[in-house]
C-alpha cells in the first residue's frame, strides 16, 4: 500500500533522471577532454548536459510544497540534499562555461589550460551529481528497498549509460566539430554498461529479496510479482536494457539511435520505479491495514464530505 | 537540563484511538493528518489461539534523528531537551524528512505546504503540562516525563524494565519506549 | 481549538461539566468566557475518568456548534421526508403539538400517544412524568436491550440488581458479553489497574475483543448460547462442591430444586451448544467460584439474545447467589435505592397514571417482567424492604415492536402519535423494516434531536435539544444505586436549543399540568433531588461547585438487617415472583433465537451464526457519524469474519459483502480476522451516512449498512419474560457484492 502524495512522487523521479543523465554527460565530457582531447562530443551534447541538470533541479523545485522558497535548500550543510543542491548548481555552471569553449565566437575558447581545469571540474561535479541520488536514497534507513550502498552503484551506472546514450543522440543530430571516432564507439560503451546494468539489477533484486531484513524482502516482492513487476521486468529490463543492448551492438546508426532512445526511456522508468519502491517504509505490524482504512484515496467519500 | 521521553505501555493500551483524536482536535490538524496513529498488531495466531496488541505510534524524538539530518533548510531542529520540531516558516516541504523518518512520523500539511510532526506539545510541556495525547489517555498507557530525572516515572520504567525501542537496530536512538508482553513480536 | 487560546486570560470561569456522548458521563472542565466555551479538558479530579477523555469526549467543541445541528424548532411544510422545514418559535411548536395531542386523546384515548426513547444518558423521568400526567402507559425505550430485563429478573431473584461492583478487593471478574475496552473507558482503566494487582479476568465473548485481549481466560462462546454456559457453570459449581454452603443454607430458598434442575446440564452437555470445550467450561466455572470474592459485571449482551435472554439472566443471577458473591466486600453489591436523595422514581408521578390505563400498556399481556404486571409486583416488594422502588422509566415500558405493530395494524388499538426523544429508532430499534414502516405510518410524529436523523426527517416537528456543555447532568443510575455524581452546564443552550426537560414540562403546562411541574428549570428539579442530602447548599450549581459527588458510607450484607426484597426475604433460587407471573421458577434451557437444531431449514440456507450490535470506537450507537474528525478515522462499516470462512466464499479483505438474514440484507466491508470463529459473523451497529441525501427514500443510506435490518422482533424470537428482541444468535449468510446482485430488489 502506498501513501499517495505524502511521499516523493514522479517529479522527483524525473529530476533524478535528468540530473543523473546530465551528470553522466559531464563526466564523459570531462574525461574525454582530459584524456583524449577536445571536441570529441557534440557541442549539443555539451550544452545539454548542464541543461538537463537544470531541468532536473527545476522539477525538484516544482515538487516542493513552497516552490518560491526553494533557495532555502542551500542552508543546512549537514543535509545531503543541501550538498546535492550546491553540486548541481556548480555542475550547471561549469558545464555551461565549458560548453562555451566549443564556440569560436568567445575569445576564451582557445585558453587550453582553463578548458582543462573546467573539464576536470565538470568531471568531478558531474560525477557527484550522477551518484548523489543513489547516495541520498541509499542512506534511507527506514526505506528497505533503497537502504544500503547498492542503489548508489545502480544510479551511477544508469547515469553513465544514459549519459553515453544522450551524447550519441546529440551526435546524430549535431555531429562533433573535430572527430567522430570516439563518439562512434559510444554505442559499444553503452552496450557494455547495459550488460552491467542487467547483471547488477538481477543481483540487487536477489540480494534484497534474500537479504538482511523481512521488510527488505517484502519491499522487493513488489518487483518480483507485485505491482511494479511488469513495468520493471518488461519495461525496464527487457525494453530499457536488453533491447537497447542488442540494438547498440548493431552497425546501423539508426538502430543505434533507436537503442539510445530506449536507454533514455529505460533510465527514466527505472527512476520512477525506484522512487515508487521507496514508498514502502518498514511497516509496523498492522500499520498498513490501519492506513488502508483511512479515507485517503476514497474520492467519492471525500467529495461528499468536502462539498 | 531535561531529556523528554515517552513510555507506551502496550499492556494497558486498548486501542481506543482517543490520543489520535485529542491530538488532531487540539493541534487543529487537517483531517488527512495524523501524528499518532494506534495500529493493531493481530490478532495473530489462529482462532481461538490468538493474541492482540495495540501499538501507539508517534514521533520517537530520536537522539540520532535522521529527519533533522535530512532537512536541507534547517527547518527541522532538535531542542536541547530532545524535542524534535519543525520551524514552519523555514520548511519548503521537500519531504526529505518524510522519506528519512523510519517511523512515518512526518506528515505533509497540504493546506499549508509544510511538513509537520508531533512536537510532544512543546508549548504545553514548557508550561509544565502534559502532551494532549497523554492527558486524554484513560488507560494511562502513555507516560511522559524527563529521562534526566531519576525520580520520574519514565526514568523508572525505562531503567527498571525491559522497554523496547522500535527499529532500534537503525541506531536512531528513539526516546519513545514500548513496554510489551514478552510473547509479542514487533 | 485549544492551540491558540490563552486559558490564563482574565475573566475565564472553569465550569464543572460532564461529557454527554455516551453513558459514562466523564467529568469535563469547561473554560468559559462571556457565555462562550473556549476549550474543554477531562477533569482530573473526577473519580471515574481522572482527566481522561475518549474519542467522543474530545469532540465536544465540534459538537457544540456543528453546522448540521438543529438550532431552531422546525415544522414540516412539505411532504413527510421531503426535508422542507419552516423555523418556528418554541411557543408555536408547543401550542400546536399540545393541540394535536389533545385531539388524539379526545378521539382515541391517551394511550394512542406513545413515546420512543433512547440514550438519554442520565435520567428520563421527566418524560415518564409527562406521560403519566397525560394518561398514557405507552412510553418505551430500547432499554430492553440494555440491562433493564437483567435488572428486573435479578430483582425478582434477590430483591435488587447489583449495579455496583466492589471491585477494589475482588479477586475475579467475569465480563459476560461486555467490552469496556470500547464502551467504558473509565471501567477498563480500573479493571486493568486491578489486574496488575492480581485480579483474574474472564471474558465471555464470541469475539476476541479489545477486552478479551486483556483477559486471563477468554471463552469464545457461540453467539446466543449464554444460557447453556450459565447452566453448566451452575452444574459444575454445585456438583464439584464449590458453592457457598453457609449462604445457600441460611439465605437461599430452592437450592435442592436447583441442584436437581441442573443435574443434566453438565459441561459435556453444554460443550456442543456453546462451542466451548468441556475443560474450558469447567475451568472457567472453577476460576469464578474459587477466587472469592468475585464479580460478574453487568453487561448488556444477554439482554440482546432474544428468546433465551430471561432464562440466561436468571441462571447468571443464580451463579452469584450460590457462590455467596452478593453484598459482601469485593462482590456484587445490592445497594438498594438511595434513601438519601430523591430518586428518579419519586420524580415520575407513577401514582398519577390510572390503573385502567396501566392495564392498556401495549405488550404487557405477553411480556410481563418490564411492564406494569411485573413492575408493580416487584416495586411493591422493594418498597416494603428497601423503602423505595426502582425507576419505572426504563424498568416498566411498553413493548416497542408491539407498539410499532399497533401503529401499523391498529391492534390492540390505534396508536396515532409518537414523541421521539434522544433516539433514531430506524437505526437503533430491531427489525428496521418494521420500525421504518411504523414511523412512516404514524399519523403524528415529533422528534427531539440534535441532528436531522433519518427519523427526524420523517417527523412533523423537530425540536432542538441542548447537548453536552449546555445541560446539567446527574449520574446516579436513576437512583437505583446509592451514589450520585453531579455536573453543571457550562453555558446556557445556544440558539433556540432547550433541555428536553423543558420540552416535557412546557408541553405539560400547555396541556394543563402546570401545578404538577413546580420546577421551572432542570436545575430547580435537580436541586429538589439533591436537597435532602443535607449539604446545606442553596442551589444545584453550588452543590456541583463545592461537593459534586455523594458517596455514602458503604454498608455490606444489608440482608442481615432487612432481608432480601423477595416474598420470602431470601434469595429465591426457585423464584416465586417468576412463578406468580407465569414464568418458570427455575431457568429452563432454551436454544438461541435461531439455531441449527430448532430451525434446520433456516440453517440450511443461512449457515453462519450472527452476532450484532457490539460497540465500536469512535461511535456510540448510531451517534457521531456526522462528526468529521471521528468519521475520518472510521469511514466505512467493517463486518468481521474468519479468513477460513472468507476463503471458501472467495471473499477478500476489504471486499463489500452482503450479510443476509430472513429479514433482509445489508452491505458492509469484510474485515478478515482470526478474532472470530469461522462459523460466526459479526456486524457493528449504528451505521448510516449523514453525508448522503437525507430525504425519503434515501434517508441518509439508513438501510444500506444498518445492522438492525438483520435483527428479529418476531414475538417468537423475543424473550418471553421481558420481550427483549434478538440481536445475537441469529442465522445469516454472507456473499460478495457484485454489480448484478446489487441491482436485485432488496
Amino acid at each position: 500500500m502506498s501513501q499517495k502524495h505524502d511521499v516523493w512522487g514522479w517529479m522527483l523521479a524525473v529530476d533524478f533522471f535528468f540530473a543523473g543523465m546530465g551528470g553522466g554527460m559531464l563526466v564523459i565530457v570531462g574525461l574525454l577532454d582530459l584524456f583524449v582531447g577536445e571536441g570529441r562530443t557534440s557541442l549539443l551534447g555539451n550544452v545539454l548536459g548542464p541543461v538537463f541538470i537544470g531541468i532536473g533541479s527545476s522539477l525538484l523545485i516544482l515538487e516542493l510544497g513552497r516552490p518560491f522558497q526553494a533557495l532555502r535548500v542551500f542552508v543546512n550543510p549537514k543535509a545531503i540534499l543541501t550538498a546535492g543542491a550546491w553540486f548541481m548548481s556548480f555542475a550547471i555552471t561549469f558545464g555551461l562555461v565549458y560548453a562555451t569553449f566549443g564556440l569560436d565566437m568567445f575569445f576564451w575558447s582557445s585558453w587550453v589550460f582553463a578548458r582543462k581545469v573546467l573539464a576536470a571540474l565538470c568531471f568531478i561535479t558531474g560525477l557527484v551529481v550522477a551518484t548523489y541520488p543513489g547516495i541520498l536514497l541509499g542512506r534511507h534507513k527506514g526505506r528497505p528497498f533503497w537502504h544500503g550502498p547498492g542503489i548508489m552503484i545502480l544510479f551511477l551506472l544508469s547515469s553513465l549509460v544514459t549519459g553515453f546514450a544522450a551524447h550519441s543522440l546529440a551526435g546524430f543530430v549535431f555531429p562533433p566539430s573535430t572527430l567522430t571516432d570516439v563518439l562512434g564507439m559510444f554505442p559499444k560503451f553503452t552496450a557494455g554498461l547495459l550488460a552491467f546494468q542487467l547483471l547488477l539489477w538481477f543481483g540487487y533484486i536477489w540480494v534484497k529479496k534474500s537479504g538482511g531484513t523481512t521488510s527488505e524482502s517484502i519491499a522487493t516482492q513488489r518487483w518480483i510479482n507485485g505491482d511494479l513487476s511488469s513495468s520493471f521486468q518488461y519495461g525496464f529490463l527487457l525494453f530499457g536494457t536488453l533491447a537497447p543492448l542488442v540494438l547498440s551492438l548493431s552497425s546501423s546508426p539508426s538502430l543505434q539511435a533507436v537503442g539510445a532512445a530506449l536507454v533514455l526511456l529505460g533510465g527514466a522508468l527505472m527512476r520512477m520505479l525506484v522512487v515508487r519502491g521507496g514508498e514502502d517504509r518498514t511497516w509496523f505490524p498492522g500499520e498498513q491495514k490501519y492506513r488502508s482504512r483511512l479515507p485517503k484515496g476514497n474520492e467519492a467519500f471525500l467529495k461528499a464530505w468536502n462539498k | 537540563m531535561a531529556r523528554y521521553a515517552m513510555v507506551m505501555d502496550t499492556r494497558r493500551c486498548v486501542g481506543c484511538h482517543s490520543c489520535t483524536v485529542a491530538c488532531r482536535v487540539h493541534n487543529e490538524l487537517p483531517l488527512d493528518m495524523i501524528y499518532n496513529p494506534v495500529v493493531t498488531v493481530g490478532p495473530t495466531g489462529v482462532f481461538p489461539n490468538v493474541r492482540m496488541t495495540n501499538l501507539p505510534l508517534i514521533c520517537m524524538h530520536c537522539d540520532n534523528s535522521p529527519c533533522v539530518d535530512a532537512c536541507p533548510t534547517g527547518a527541522s531542529q532538535q531542542r536541547p531537551d530532545g524535542i524534535v520540531f519543525v520551524e514552519e516558516k523555514k520548511c519548503i516541504s521537500c519531504k526529505a524528512c518524510v522519506m528519512a523518518c523510519p517511523y512515518g512520523a512526518r506528515v505533509p500539511n497540504h493546506e499549508k505546504g509544510t511538513i509537520q510532526k508531533c512536537n510532544f506539545c512543546m508549548d504545553r510541556v514548557d508550561e509544565g503540562k502534559l502532551p494532549h495525547c497523554v492527558k486524554t489517555c484513560h488507560q494511562k498507557a502513555r507516560i511522559f516525563g524527563d529521562m534526566d530525572d531519576p525520580t520520574s516515572e519514565v526514568y523508572k520504567l525505562v531503567n527498571n524494565g525491559y522497554p523496547v525501542r522500535l527499529l532500534g537496530e537503525l541506531n536512531t536512538e528513539p526516546y519513545v519506549f514500548y513496554i510489551v508482553d514478552s510473547e509479542v513480536k514487533l | 481549538m485549544s492551540k491558540n487560546i490563552d486559558l490564563q486570560q482574565e475573566g475565564i470561569q472553569v465550569k464543572k461539566s460532564a461529557c454527554y456522548f455516551c453513558h459514562q458521563n466523564c467529568g469535563v472542565l469547561a473554560y468559559v468566557k462571556d457565555g462562550k466555551v473556549l476549550d474543554i479538558e477531562g477533569d482530573p479530579d473526577f473519580p471515574t475518568n481522572q482527566g481522561g477523555l475518549c474519542c467522543r469526549g474530545n469532540i465536544a467543541m465540534d459538537h457544540l456548534d456543528h453546522p448540521a445541528r438543529v438550532n431552531f424548532p422546525l415544522k414540516r411544510v412539505g411532504e413527510r421526508g421531503a426535508g422542507q422545514w419552516q423555523e418556528i418559535s418554541w411557543d408555536q411548536a408547543l401550542t400546536e403539538i399540545a393541540e394535536k395531542l389533545a385531539n388524539i386523546r379526545d378521539e382515541f384515548g391517551a394511550e394512542a400517544v406513545a413515546t420512543a426513547g433512547g440514550t438519554q444518558r442520565t435520567d428520563d423521568w421527566a418524560r415518564r412524568r409527562f406521560m403519566n400526567l397525560f394518561g398514557s402507559p405507552n412510553g418505551f425505550h430500547n432499554s430492553h436491550l440494555c440491562w433493564i430485563p437483567t435488572f428486573m429478573v435479578e430483582t425478582a431473584i434477590y430483591g435488587w440488581c447489583p449495579f455496583d461492583l466492589d471491585l477494589g478487593s475482588s479477586r475475579c471478574l467475569v465480563l459476560w458479553g461486555q467490552n469496556p475496552g470500547v464502551s467504558g473507558m473509565p471501567e477498563i482503566h480500573h479493571i486493568m489497574e486491578l489486574k496488575e494487582k492480581g485480579l483474574k479476568l474472564i471474558v465471555i465473548d464470541p469475539r476476541y475483543s479489545e477486552t478479551a485481549a486483556k483477559a486471563d481466560m477468554w471463552l469464545p462462546i457461540r453467539p446466543g448460547s449464554d444460557l447453556a454456559l450459565a447452566l453448566a457453570w451452575l452444574h459444575v459449581i454445585i456438583y464439584e462442591g464449590l458453592f457457598d454452603p453457609e449462604f445457600t443454607d441460611e439465605w437461599c430458598v430452592g437450592f435442592g430444586e436447583l441442584a436437581e434442575h441442573v443435574a443434566d446440564f453438565s459441561p459435556e452437555w453444554a460443550a456442543p451448544l456453546t462451542w466451548l470445550t468441556e475443560e474450558q467450561i469447567r475451568e472457567s466455572a472453577i476460576m469464578y467460584a474459587s477466587n472469592k470474592p468475585g464479580n460478574i459485571q453487568w453487561g448488556t449482551s444477554i439482554d440482546q439474545i432474544g428468546k433465551p435472554a430471561g432464562a440466561a439472566m436468571h441462571a447468571r443471577a443464580l451463579l452469584r447467589a450460590i457462590t455467596g458473591n452478593l453484598d459482601v466486600p469485593g462482590s456484587d453489591l445490592l445497594t438498594g435505592p438511595s434513601l438519601e436523595y430523591v430518586t428518579d422514581e419519586e420524580m415520575e408521578a407513577n401514582d398519577q397514571l390510572p390503573e385502567e390505563q396501566k392495564a392498556k400498556q401495549i405488550g404487557s399481556d405477553k411480556f410481563k417482567m418490564v411492564t406494569w404486571p411485573g413492575y408493580s409486583r416487584i416495586a411493591e416488594l422493594t418498597k416494603e424492604v428497601w423503602g423505595k422502588a426502582p425507576t419505572a422509566e426504563w424498568m416498566c415500558e411498553a413493548h416497542p415492536p408491539s407498539v410499532f405493530r399497533a401503529i401499523l395494524t391498529e391492534k390492540p388499538y390505534p396508536v396515532k402519535a409518537l414523541l421521539v426523544s434522544a433516539t433514531n429508532p430506524i437505526n437503533s430499534y430491531g427489525e428496521t423494516k418494521l420500525t421504518l414502516a411504523a414511523l412512516k405510518a404514524v399519523e403524528f410524529m415529533v422528534t427531539c434531536e440534535y441532528w436531522l436523523t433519518p427519523t427526524a426527517m420523517l417527523s412533523d416537528y423537530v425540536l432542538p435539544i441542548a447537548g453536552a456543555l449546555e445541560r446539567p447532568t446527574i449520574t446516579s443510575s436513576y437512583g437505583c444505586a446509592d451514589f450520585l455524581l453531579a455536573s453543571q452546564r457550562a453555558i446556557q443552550p445556544m440558539y433556540e436549543r432547550r433541555n428536553d426537560y423543558n420540552f416535557w414540562r412546557d408541553l405539560g403546562v400547555k396541556l394543563g399540568q402546570k401545578e404538577m411541574w413546580p420546577w421551572e428549570t432542570v436545575e430547580d428539579a435537580y436541586f429538589a433531588k439533591i436537597e435532602p442530602l443535607g449539604y446545606g447548599v442553596e442551589s444545584y450549581d453550588e452543590f456541583v461547585e463545592n461537593h459534586r459527588f455523594h458517596f455514602p458510607e458503604r454498608e455490606y450484607q444489608k440482608y442481615k438487617r432487612i432481608g432480601f426484597a423477595t416474598p420470602s426475604r431470601k434469595v429465591e433460587l426457585y423464584s416465586s415472583t417468576l412463578e406468580a407471573l407465569g414464568y418458570p421458577p427455575l431457568p429452563p434451557y432454551i436454544g438461541p433465537a435461531e439455531n441449527e437444531t430448532d430451525d434446520p431449514e433456516i440453517a440450511a440456507e443461512y449457515p453462519f451464526v450472527l452476532t450484532t450490535g457490539g460497540g465500536h470506537m469512535p461511535y456510540h450507537h448510531s451517534e457521531h457519524f456526522q462528526i468529521k474528525t471521528l468519521r475520518f478515522l472510521s469511514h466505512e462499516p467493517y463486518m468481521s469474519m474468519n479468513p477460513a470462512a472468507a476463503a471458501k466464499l472467495s471473499i477478500e479483505e476489504g471486499d463489500w459483502v452482503w450479510i443476509e438474514t430472513k429479514r433482509g440484507r445489508i452491505k458492509q466491508k469484510a474485515n478478515l480476522t482470526q478474532a472470530i470463529d469461522p462459523r460466526v459473523i459479526f456486524t457493528p451497529r449504528g451505521w448510516w451516512y449523514p453525508e448522503r441525501d437525507m430525504r425519503d427514500p434515501e434517508l441518509g443510506g439508513c438501510l444500506e449498512s444498518n445492522t438492525n435490518i438483520l435483527t428479529s422482533c418476531d414475538d417468537d424470537d423475543c424473550d418471553p419474560m421481558s420481550g427483549s428482541w434478538a440481536n445475537r444468535g441469529l442465522l445469516c449468510k454472507v456473499y460478495k457484492v457484485t454489480a448484478e446482485n446489487e441491482k436485485e430488489a432488496k
